[in-house]
């Protein structure tokens, strides 16, 4: 089965240092955006921490985000509950995305590619396996990735109390912009 | 001599000729509007109709043509490889792109993933029992739904190839995938995918699994790309090789369909291929459906009609339904009278007064022919039976009854009852322990069966029934025993007698039989006895009453050669032109006819028989025919209505409609499905609303142009024949409104605004006449006050006074002041009838009055009248106005040297006409009524806008009169 490429990849870097390796690109700017559409409340909030690795070969790859980082609430309070209740950050202090291509990419040609990633997305700690849609531009030898996916509350354990439920959508809307290069 | 004859059984070498050959096979050329497409699967939804999925896209077929499927979007070309239908009855379709599509209100629209599309070509689809739809892909592994999201199955899960080519669902709810690596087996457990693969090290001959389908039982027929075909049990994971493959030598199997005991097989390089039970053989039926090599699809019809694409064409076969035996050449077919169907499946035909028996032995029938010495060449041969102890039983022409082993070949004539010698037998039938022969000249017995009756030799008991009334010296045409050992009696023109517990109970036309000539009997499942008459039909009798069905139910010829009950409950009466099926449930008819392959059906009673199985076998001009319907098919057509369309655009015909006044023209496309023959349909149509009669037509479409606002119901029904009492019907209702200007609430408020306006209108020329009538009576009123002060002995009184203290000091003044006296009388009677007059005349009336008053008060009394002579002719004024306000004037105020009157006259601002004096107040006042003056703003009122002004300071007394331009 599907073993944790995490730390696969990570340790795969450590031992980059060799020349010839596989190409393996990584997050040099990234920032993922998350949006909540409810009747009573527009809620918005990016990190630009978004961290993540890729290995063109074998077309394997691994995003996390600190919940942390997330900034842009309406309000302070927003975001402690946000952090606090809702995603208890303290406890699942990451989320992340790894997983393998599906279709083939050749990385060392220009152009624009229409991929899909499935893979484990796991937020407050519960993993769901999840195709996603992605939309690649490589133009000399970098990658940039933009993407845009629906996550569904429930599908990850996250509940909020009936009172707030016209302020926060059951299905949040997030976008992911990352330009990855060839490390 | 005893009487045993040894029949001269004579071996013939096998026949050349084989197998079964297929009927009535129709095929379709592959074109829609003079563009070849090839189509790369088949599908049948649940109401019968058959999809095609195509490199053209997605295409209807009804039997008769295709029709393509557009989407909504036009100019869309895309190469449909998978077509499904799920739970809830929606049509999906996949295609080479990867993409899926959805079939809403009859056009297809493309239905777009968050995860985005495959980008390889869909296979198949399956919907397992959480109701989740699954799509296999060709080359990117397994997809499926699940809780709002698509996800995948591939390498990772362990899937062993990610070339899908088809998926199945087993009884447990696993889904079996066909891959170049075996088969797979998929299972979601807590929501994630877990995937076993069985390969050769299972059993699995091949690695390369080209389709899965179901046998029943939780089993699975899987072919495979080399090795044919085996039986995967998915309970208990045994995989069956059928003993054939052992010399499989047809290739790749493309397809495969079971279809009751057979299993077809398509095949990329040899046609089709058929096997009847897992020991058996594989038949090769080339020569039979004339397809050389590559099949591409297999799909079974509603009807039991099999169906195959090739790269070209679209071929139906009857498949099961109907078989033909060519076991003996056409040219024997005239002789043939008797066929008989014996206890292993044999044929046996008579010829020449003798019997030839066909047996299937390994892959070709072989002939053995039997011959009786005993009968001559011009014997003929009308009945054969085989009894319980596998002996055969002849009924002839004038040589009575043999009875033939035909394992030893010993025959012997039946010698039992003298009157077999030389009887004419019309018929040999018989059940359990008895055989039953009928016949001429009092031939009614009854032979009972008995284990010595094993060799022929043994004596037969019998019993003849030729004392009965009714029966005795009459033809019995046929003598049949039924299930509750009932003897039932078909006469020649003396109805029907039945033995029951040994009593006789006649039937004839006393008792509504139409007609007493009775040919044969049968009994079907529920115990009813089924017989057919010369010439009015057949009767269903269930012990107490008759019931009768003629051509009005649909009975195609009267004719009837025999009646069957068919192995699965329907009546099969034969006639010449082959079969008509009555299902005793809903009693409709079906046929099988010439469309269907057969011809020239042989009109002899005995030469319709039933094999094991009960399948009816016919005897035709180019071989014996077998019927073996196939079970859970239907027999009638299904009404479906395609497409309801308005001013040529589709509308939804899954929910009634409701249309302006203006959407009045619709169209109606129908179909009653029948593959079988789909160009036999009638049509029923009726449109509730606009006519309650029902339409008969032979056509798919009828328009109704410019229907009237009102509420409507399309039904439609078809037949395959003009008996419509119990055809499947098709609705569509709909409702078209009224225009604004109809609706019951429009209509009632116009007509109040209508009336309202009449009213006022009505209510204002009242008003215009009243004002009239009120103009006419002030004048009236006012002439009558002049007059009345004219009139008045005071005037008359004053003007004589004057008058005499003129006569004899100045004679011509008093004669000028007489003179003026009459004018100013003759001045009323002139201008009294006008409503005004012009100031110019008033003023001349008024200079005449005021001359008689000046005569009297002299220089005390004075007029100043300052208005130019262009304004006299321009203004109008009521006549004698201003002489009664002068009058007035000189009435109520004094006038005397040391009080002179002035009264002026003159426009301000020229539109309104002084009258003014200075008031002098009088020590005794004259009476005056006071309504000369009212008189005058009341004819004002009438006649202007404007109002009189009447100003009393103390000083001066001032009428202001508004100017009159025109006559009101």
């Amino acid at each position: 089965m599907f073993k944790r490429p995490i730390i696969l990849l990570f340790t795969l870097i450590l031992f980059s240092s060799n020349a010839s390796a596989p190409a393996l690109y990584s997050v040099s700017s990234g920032s993922i955006t998350f949006s909540s559409d409810a009747p009573l409340e527009l809620v918005r909030a990016s990190s630009n921490q978004l961290k993540g690795i890729f290995d063109a070969e074998k077309k394997q790859f691994a995003f996390s985000v600190n919940i942390n980082s997330f900034k842009g609430f309406n309000s302070q309070l927003q975001q402690e509950h946000f952090n606090e209740n809702y995603l208890e950050s303290n406890k699942f202090p990451r989320a992340s995305f790894e997983g393998k291509i599906i279709e083939d990419v050749d990385l060392k040609k220009n152009g624009y590619y229409n991929i899909r990633a499935k893979g484990n997305l796991t937020v407050h700690g519960v993993t769901q396996e999840r195709i996603i849609k992605c939309e690649l531009i490589i133009k000399n030898n970098i990658v940039s990735v933009k993407s845009n996916f629906t996550v569904l509350l429930a599908d990850h354990n996250i509940t909020i109390p009936k009172v707030v439920h016209e302020k926060l959508a059951s299905e949040i809307k997030v976008e992911v912009k990352a330009d990855l290069i060839d490390k | 001599m005893t009487g045993i004859c040894i029949a001269l059984a004579i071996c013939c070498v096998a026949i050349s000729q084989s197998l079964a050959q297929e009927l009535g096979s129709k095929s379709f050329k592959l074109f829609y509007d003079n563009e070849p497409f090839k189509i790369n699967c088949l599908y049948k939804n649940t109401e019968g109709y058959i999809y095609a999925g195509t490199t053209d896209g997605l295409y209807s077929f009804d039997g008769i043509g295709f029709k393509k499927n557009n989407f909504s979007k036009p100019g869309i070309k895309d190469t449909v490889t998978a077509i499904f239908q799920d739970n809830s009855k929606q049509l999906w379709a996949g295609f080479k792109s990867g993409r899926l599509a959805k079939k809403t209100n009859g056009l297809l629209e493309y239905f777009e993933m968050e995860e985005g599309n495959p980008k390889a070509a869909i296979t198949s689809f399956v919907q397992d029992k959480q109701n989740n739809i699954w799509f296999a892909s060709n080359g990117e592994g397994i997809y499926y739904f699940a809780n709002k999201h698509l996800y995948l199955i591939n390498a990772e899960n362990g899937l062993s190839d990610l070339h899908v080519r088809t998926l199945a669902l087993t009884a447990n709810g696993d889904v079996l995938a066909a891959t170049d690596q075996g088969i797979n087996i998929c299972r979601l457990v807590n929501g994630k995918a877990q995937v076993k693969v069985i390969g050769p090290k299972n059993g699995l001959p091949d690695y390369y699994v080209t389709s899965i389908v179901a046998a029943g039982n939780n089993s699975f027929w899987i072919g495979m790309q080399e090795k044919g075909f085996c039986l995967y049990n998915h309970s208990t994971g045994i995989i069956t090789i059928p003993p054939a493959m052992q010399k499989w030598s047809y290739g790749q199997v493309n397809d495969l369909l079971v279809s009751q005991k057979s299993l077809w097989i398509a095949t990329d390089e040899y046609g089709l291929l058929k096997q009847n039970g897992m020991d058996a053989p594989v038949d090769v039926l080339n020569a039979a459906t004339g397809i050389q090599n590559k099949i591409n699809n297999l799909l079974q019809d509603n009807e039991g009609n099999i169906w195959m694409s090739t790269n070209t064409e679209l071929i139906a076969i009857t498949g099961n339904k109907l078989k033909l035996l060519p076991v003996y050449p056409p040219e024997i077919f005239e002789t043939i009278h008797a066929t008989l169907c014996d206890y292993q499946n044999n044929i046996w035909i008579c010829s020449n007064a003798g019997l030839i028996k066909y047996s299937f032995v390994d892959g070709h029938y072989v002939e053995k022919k039997y011959s009786f010495p005993a009968l001559n060449s011009k014997t003929d041969i009308i009945g054969l039976y085989q009894d319980l102890n596998h002996n055969i039983w002849i009924g002839t022409m004038g040589k009575g009854i043999l009875v033939l082993n035909p394992e030893t070949g010993q025959s012997r004539s039946l010698k039992e009852n003298p009157l077999l010698q030389n009887a004419s037998i019309l018929s040999i039938t018989g059940r359990g322990n008895t055989v039953c022969a009928g016949g001429l000249e009092g031939v009614a017995m009854i032979f009972n069966i008995t284990e010595k009756n094993k060799t022929i030799t043994e004596k037969y008991s019998f019993t003849n029934y030729n004392d009965i009334e009714n029966v005795g010296n009459n033809y019995i045409y046929n003598v049949y025993k039924d299930s509750r050992g009932r003897i039932w009696f078909g006469t020649d023109g003396k109805g029907i007698t039945v033995l029951e517990n040994g009593k006789l109970t006649t039937y004839n036309k006393t008792n509504g039989l139409k007609d007493d000539h009775i040919y044969t009997f049968t009994e079907d499942k529920d115990g009813n006895i089924w017989f057919n008459t010369e010439g009015a039909g057949i009767y269903r009798f269930d012990g107490k009453s008759f019931k009768n069905y003629t051509t009005t139910d649909g009975i195609s010829d009267l004719k009837i050669t025999a009646l069957k009950t068919g192995p699965l409950g329907n009546i099969i009466m034969v006639n010449k032109k082959g079969l008509d099926i009555l299902n005793t449930k809903t009693g409709t008819i079906s046929y099988i006819t010439g469309k269907q392959g057969i011809a020239d059906v042989s009109t002899d009673m005995g030469s319709v028989a039933q094999d094991t199985a009960g399948n009816i076998v016919i005897t035709t001009h180019k071989g014996i025919v077998i019927y073996a319907p196939v079970e859970n098919t239907v027999y009638q057509p299904r009404t479906i209505i395609e497409n309801v369309q308005l001013f040529l655009t589709d509308v939804d015909k899954n929910v009634s409609g409701n249309y302006r006044y203006d959407q009045n023209s619709f169209q109606f496309n129908f179909t009653g499905l029948y593959y079988s023959t789909p160009d036999e349909v009638h049509y029923q149509y009726k449109l509730d609303g606009l006519d309650t009669a029902w339409v008969q037509t032979r056509d798919r479409t009828v328009t109704f142009p410019k229907l009237q606002p009102g509420t409507y119901k399309f039904q439609v029904r078809s037949s395959l024949n003009e008996n419509f009492d119990v055809a499947d019907e098709a609705t569509y209702e709909f409702v078209i409104e009224k225009p604004v200007w109809k609706r019951f609430w429009f209509i009632a408020l116009s007509l109040l605004v209508l009336l309202a306006l009449f009213y006022w209108y009505i209510k204002r020329r009242e008003k215009q006449v009243k004002k009239v009538q009120q103009l006419q009576q002030e004048k009236i009123q006012f002439e009558f006050q002049v007059l009345r002060n004219q009139v008045n002995p005071h005037f008359l009184f004053n003007s004589f006074n004057t008058l005499i203290s003129f006569i004899e000091e100045d004679p011509a003044m008093a004669v000028d002041y007489v003179e003026k006296l009459s004018s100013f009388f003759r001045n009323i009677v002139n201008y009294r009838d006008q409503d005004v007059i012009s100031l110019e005349e008033e003023i001349g009336i008024l200079k005449t009055y005021f001359y008689l008053q000046q005569k009297r008060h002299g220089q005390n009394l004075t007029l100043n009248i300052s208005i130019s002579e262009e304004q006299k002719k321009l203004i109008f004024i009521p006549p004698l106005t201003l002489q009664l306000l002068i009058e007035n004037a000189i009435k109520h105020n004094a006038v005397s040297k040391e009080t002179p009157l002035e009264i002026k006259i003159y426009l301000e601002n020229n539109d309104m006409l002084v009258i003014k004096n200075n008031i002098n107040p009088k020590v005794s006042r004259e009476p005056g009524t006071g309504t000369g003056l009212q008189n005058i703003v009341k004819r004002y009122n009438l006649l202007s806008n404007e109002d009189v002004s009447v100003l009393n300071d103390g000083i001066n007394f001032t009428v202001i009169l508004p100017v009159l331009n025109k006559i009101d």
